[in-house]
């Protein structure tokens, strides 16, 4: 009983305390009724836009560009109660899915290798890494899974480069903050030692287009 | 003019009714704004984003609640969210006030037991800190709180608890005084 009476008395005081905490000046009415006026004019003649982080814009594009990629190749290809009597032509070899995926992949691909020079040229010169760099693997990372779960993955060239990746990929996004020079330098080995950046290039379109498509996609 | 009339009135547009409806309530929203903020600045970026808001979605106030408690919660959504966003550096600044402390060295006169208490409030997580100055402070009842937070009374009552025996271990050297 002592003990709740002298929980009450404590709380009592806390609540006097209290009153000072973040005590509020006099309300400037006012000068906030004058900023809300010209916040609203503002708003009124201001067009709508959502404004994107760099990071999001980027995921938000890799995103895109894969469901715009199944789209085409839904549309592309026939739907079974619409197959053509004569056969397709042999020469071209592919579905519109795959096509659809190969944009995906071509994409991605080139994301990625400009991502990772970067990466290798920023560590040659020993300054900090720049953190947008993590910020991209991350974005970079998603989309390798997307693409390894996505007909792209079943590809038997593009599915070990594509697990590759993903593993530097990963290593980029988890480097510790104070990205020590030893960490570094270990993602730029594993790069090496699995020729990363040659297999991306190789992998790669022509930039022609992909009726001249080169490499493995 | 009653509520119902004030609120069609600013819903058909007019600038008076607006601005009656502003004067109405503009001081307890922005004491909350600043009682949570604890900074001029946000707290009045926190009360003109209310009512801007508030006047945006006044079509979709069904009148189910009170003016008050609808525009309350709004305050505290804008506020709650704005602190978030500033969290970081002002963890940073408590910080550096720790810092300083530990060279002070004395304690126990009352502007120590004051800037002992703001700042075992402003370590609360957050929901709690909002709990507690919206009763202990500015003496709002658990129905309006648990309004504007939107969880039930029983939760804004348990919240208060918790967070009252959270500055009570913080602040158990000055039990002994206060109820000697």
């Amino acid at each position: 009983m002592n003990d709740d009476m002298n929980t009450d008395q404590f709380e009592t005081k806390l609540r006097e305390a209290a009153r000072d905490y973040h005590r509020p000046p006099e309300t400037p009415r006012q000068e906030m009724w004058a900023a809300i006026e010209a916040e609203r004019r503002r708003r009124r003649a201001t067009p709508h836009v959502v404004v994107l982080r760099p990071a999001w814009r980027w995921g938000i594009g890799m995103a895109a560009v894969l469901v715009l990629g199944i789209a085409i190749g839904r549309f592309v290809r026939p739907s079974g109660s619409h197959v053509p009597t004569t056969p397709a032509p042999v020469a071209t070899g592919r579905s519109g899915d795959d096509i659809a995926y190969q944009v995906a992949a071509a994409q991605y691909l080139s994301r990625t290798e400009t991502l990772l020079a970067g990466f290798r040229a920023d560590a040659r010169t020993g300054e900090r890494l720049d953190p947008q760099f993590g910020a991209q693997a991350r974005e970079l990372l998603s989309s390798t899974r997307l693409l390894l779960d996505s007909p792209a993955g079943r590809n038997p060239r593009l599915k070990p480069l594509l697990e590759d990746l993903e593993v530097v990929l990963a290593q980029i996004v988890f480097l510790p903050a104070s990205r020590d020079t030893t960490d570094v330098e270990l993602i730029n080995q594993g790069i090496d030692q699995r020729s990363v950046l040659t297999r991306l290039r190789t992998a790669m379109p022509a930039a022609s287009g992909p009726a001249h498509a080169q490499g493995v996609i | 003019m009653d509520e119902p009339e004030l609120i069609s009135r600013v819903r058909a547009g007019e600038a008076a009714a607006e601005r009656a409806l502003y004067d109405a309530h503009v001081d307890r929203v922005y004491r909350l704004a600043y009682r949570l903020a604890g900074d001029d600045e946000l707290a009045r970026d926190f009360t003109q984003e209310t009512f801007i808001r508030a006047f945006e979605r006044l079509d979709t106030f069904r009148g189910e609640s009170r003016l008050s408690t609808w525009l309350h919660a709004i305050a505290t959504t804008v506020a709650l969210n704005g602190l978030r966003k500033v969290k970081r550096f002002r963890s940073r600044e408590t910080v550096l006030e720790a810092a300083d402390g530990v060279a002070g060295g004395a304690r126990l006169a009352e502007p120590d037991l004051k800037a002992r208490l703001r700042d075992a409030i402003d370590a609360l997580p957050r929901k709690y800190r909002a709990v507690v100055v919206m009763h202990d402070v500015e003496g709002y009842t658990h129905e309006e709180i648990a309004a504007a937070l939107g969880v039930e009374v029983g939760t804004s009552k348990a919240q208060l608890s918790r967070a009252r025996a959270k500055l009570r271990a913080a602040l158990s050297d000055f039990a002994g005084e206060w109820v000697s």
